[in-house]
């Protein structure tokens, strides 16, 4: 089994460490990202599989983010979790509406987010395969 | 039409006085009789006005009195003549007559100081063209030929003077229309004796020959005694002397009509008086038409100066508007940014609150992780346990002053679609059934087969979690918890059932209040905010539906919600941009 790259995009240091030590838990290899700049550039540069981006980032924001992933060619077919502390229904719409793969309510479980991570990436395998 | 008790005796005077008057001429003219009846009436007049005095107790009195003397006057003179019917003029009958006009004028304009209708200018001056107009009619038609007559000097001077007492009594009566008690019966009465005396006066005046006794003359002057008698014994009489606020009047339709009466006297008079070759006094009258000419030209520009005060009020009137609109609409801006911060706010505190309850509940979760801390001891696991559990409900009242604050916006936001609430009921009974045996609980469902209704699934999860966690803190070991949903063709109705502790009567409609907790809750320690049903009711009335609570005595609460079968939609794709 290959080792799934897993790009953290988190401008506060506590939840991003937090996310790193459960993905990296559960076997993930894991990039950090603490802004948008930051994490477009690591995605081209390493591919991850995934990414879980917060939508409230310092400079581009994450919706941002998304949709200059889904504009990219090389990094259209990455998954992206998005994690917000704004959890109005007209957010979700906006998020799926960029091309977002799932959601993530703040607070969370950091067991749940690794469940909805493996999830996707199980469903994308047998979906490629 | 009843005549009021109090006016019964004013009323009779008046009946009895005008029969009497008209036995007058039953009797043989200038007899004993008549005179008899004539000075009777007169003293009754007198008698009655003193009574009326008494019984009604008018302040000031004094213009009162004065008019009692001016009528006691008159009944003296009256007497003179019938006593000495052949004395001839000057005698002392004319100087009583004479002495008692100025009473008469002087008392009613007494009584409109009193009454502070003196402030009126404008009816004063109006009083003075009017009184003018007559004086030149008078002096044309009555006085001229009274002068130019028969008679020596002094028979001529008294000729002369009374027409002129008429004028002064014209004077007081025309400026007492600027009484503002002008309305009362007390007033008309003393206008009506004021008519009848100017007019018996008048057929004398204006007659060639000169008076002689027993005529209809007499009529009109013992008719005008028993109006000023019966003016006097009416309750209204107190009225006349009460200070009251004088209304601006500018002019009402028949006050012009009065003056372009007297203004047009002048001219005609003028013109009459040629055509019958009467000699004219054209000196005093151009000096009374000059005057009549000052006083229109002061009345106009009073008119004036009170039109511009109004205009300049209702400029102000205007500005001050003006002022207020703007005052309103900078308010009405402000209001709205503050609204604005409000939400602001609000999103900043749900973001700001989000973001460290994060940290809190996940590194507590990796703490308590067994594979991850296989050392952590039992005590120091608890106390984990004991902060997750406080976070969790940190995180639900966040999420409850949240959803709080938008129901007061207005901004809560359905997404309706068509769902099956006994299915959405079984589920929330599912997972909240550990919950109940944790605590000793019995829960049960009851529904007759699926109920298709259309809501916002998240929003009525939301509403049953509520209803379901209150029943289940409020319900002792050993209680139940019964939901049950049935429909009908009005809509659905869902109750949530407990044997609790019940609700304090009178207090099952203020549970609903944001923040409104129990004093039973209180007193048992339950934990809770008070939001809970708050929510629950924002929750049904935004589906279109209700909610109620009832508790029995012996203890158990009911919560019954109705819904209608298809909630109006309340979506609103501007007000879903809100970011909370």
């Amino acid at each position: 089994m290959t080792v799934r790259t897993v790009l953290v995009v988190e401008d506060d240091e506590d939840i991003l460490a937090l996310v790193t030590k459960r993905l990296r838990l559960d076997g993930y290899e894991v990039v950090e990202a603490r802004d948008g700049e930051e994490a477009l550039e690591l995605a081209r540069e390493r591919q991850p599989t995934i990414a879980v981006l917060d939508l409230g980032l310092p400079g581009i924001d994450g919706l941002e983010v998304l949709r200059r992933i889904r504009a990219d060619d090389e990094l259209n077919g990455m998954l992206v979790v998005l994690l917000t502390a704004r959890a109005q229904e007209a957010d979700v719409r906006r998020g799926f509406d960029a091309g977002a793969d799932a959601y993530v309510r703040k607070p969370f479980s950091p067991t749940k987010l690794s469940e909805s991570v493996s999830e996707l990436v199980k469903r994308q395998a047998s979906g490629t395969a | 039409m009843a005549l009021p008790r109090e006016c019964r005796l004013g009323a009779l005077f008046l009946v009895a006085g005008i029969a009497t008057a008209t036995l007058y001429f039953l009797f043989p003219s200038s007899g004993t009789a008549q005179a008899a009846i004539y000075d009777t009436i007169g003293g009754f007049a007198v008698v009655g006005i003193l009574w009326g005095i008494r019984t009604y107790q008018p302040r000031p009195v004094r213009p009162w009195i004065v008019f009692a003397v001016g009528n006691a006057l008159f009944v003296a003179g009256d007497a003179v003549v019938d006593l000495y019917p052949n004395a001839t003029s000057p005698s002392a009958a004319d100087v009583l007559y004479l002495s008692a006009y100025p009473l008469f004028a002087l008392s009613v304009v007494m009584m409109l100081i009193a009454s502070e209708g003196h402030r009126s200018g404008g009816t004063l001056v109006d009083a003075g063209i009017v009184t003018l107009a007559f004086a030149v009619f008078q002096w044309i038609f009555v006085m001229q030929p009274a002068i130019h007559g028969d008679g020596t000097l002094s028979q001529k001077i008294i000729y002369g003077l009374h027409p002129a007492m008429d004028i002064v009594l014209l004077s007081g009566y025309a400026s007492f229309f600027g009484s503002p008690a002008w309305r009362t019966p007390a007033f008309m009465l003393l206008v009506a004796g004021f008519v009848a005396q100017l007019v018996g006066d008048e057929a004398v005046g204006l007659s060639t020959a000169r008076y002689q006794e027993g005529r209809w003359v007499d009529f009109t002057w013992m008719l005008s005694y028993v109006f000023w008698g019966a003016a006097a014994l009416i309750p209204s009489m107190k009225e006349l002397t009460v200070p009251r606020r004088v209304s601006t009047v500018l002019f009402s339709r028949w006050r012009v009509g009065v003056l372009a009466g007297a203004l047009l006297t002048v001219p005609i008079a003028l013109v009459v008086a040629h055509a019958r070759g009467d000699s004219i006094g054209i000196y005093e009258v151009s000096a009374l038409a000059a005057a009549i000419t000052l006083l229109v030209v002061s009345r106009l520009s009073g008119v004036l100066r009170t039109m511009e005060r109004i205009r300049m009020r209702e400029r102000n009137a205007r500005w001050l508007a003006e002022d207020t609109q703007k005052l309103l609409a900078d308010q009405n801006e402000r209001l709205l940014e503050a609204d604005r911060l409000k939400d602001e706010f609000v999103a900043l505190i749900s973001h700001d609150l989000r973001t460290p309850l994060t940290s809190i509940i996940g590194y507590v979760e990796l703490a308590l992780d067994a594979s991850l801390s296989p050392t952590l001891d039992k005590e120091r696991r608890g106390y984990l346990q004991i902060v997750a559990r406080n976070s969790d409900r940190l995180v639900r009242l966040v999420d409850d002053l949240l959803f709080v604050a938008r129901v007061q916006a207005g901004r809560l936001i359905l997404e309706p679609a068509e769902l099956d609430l006994s299915e959405l009921v079984r589920q929330a009974v599912d997972e909240a059934r550990p919950r109940a045996e944790q605590g000793g609980l019995e829960m049960s469902f009851d529904a007759n087969g699926p109920v298709l209704i259309e809501g916002d699934r998240g929003r009525l999860s939301q509403l049953l979690d509520n209803l379901i966690s209150n029943a289940l803190k409020f319900t002792h070991p050993g209680g139940r918890v019964e939901l049950r949903v049935e429909s009908s063709s009005d809509g659905v109705l869902l109750d949530v059932n407990d044997t609790g502790i019940g609700l304090p009567p009178g207090d099952t409609e203020r549970i609903f209040e944001r923040f409104f907790r129990t004093r039973n809750a209180v007193a048992e320690q339950i934990p809770g905010t008070g939001l809970g049903l708050f929510i629950a009711r924002a929750i049904a009335e935004a589906h279109g539906g209700s909610i109620s609570a009832s508790s029995r005595a012996e203890g158990g609460t009911t919560f019954r919600i109705l819904l209608p079968l298809r909630a109006e939609s309340t979506v609103d794709p501007d007000a879903a941009e809100l970011l909370v």
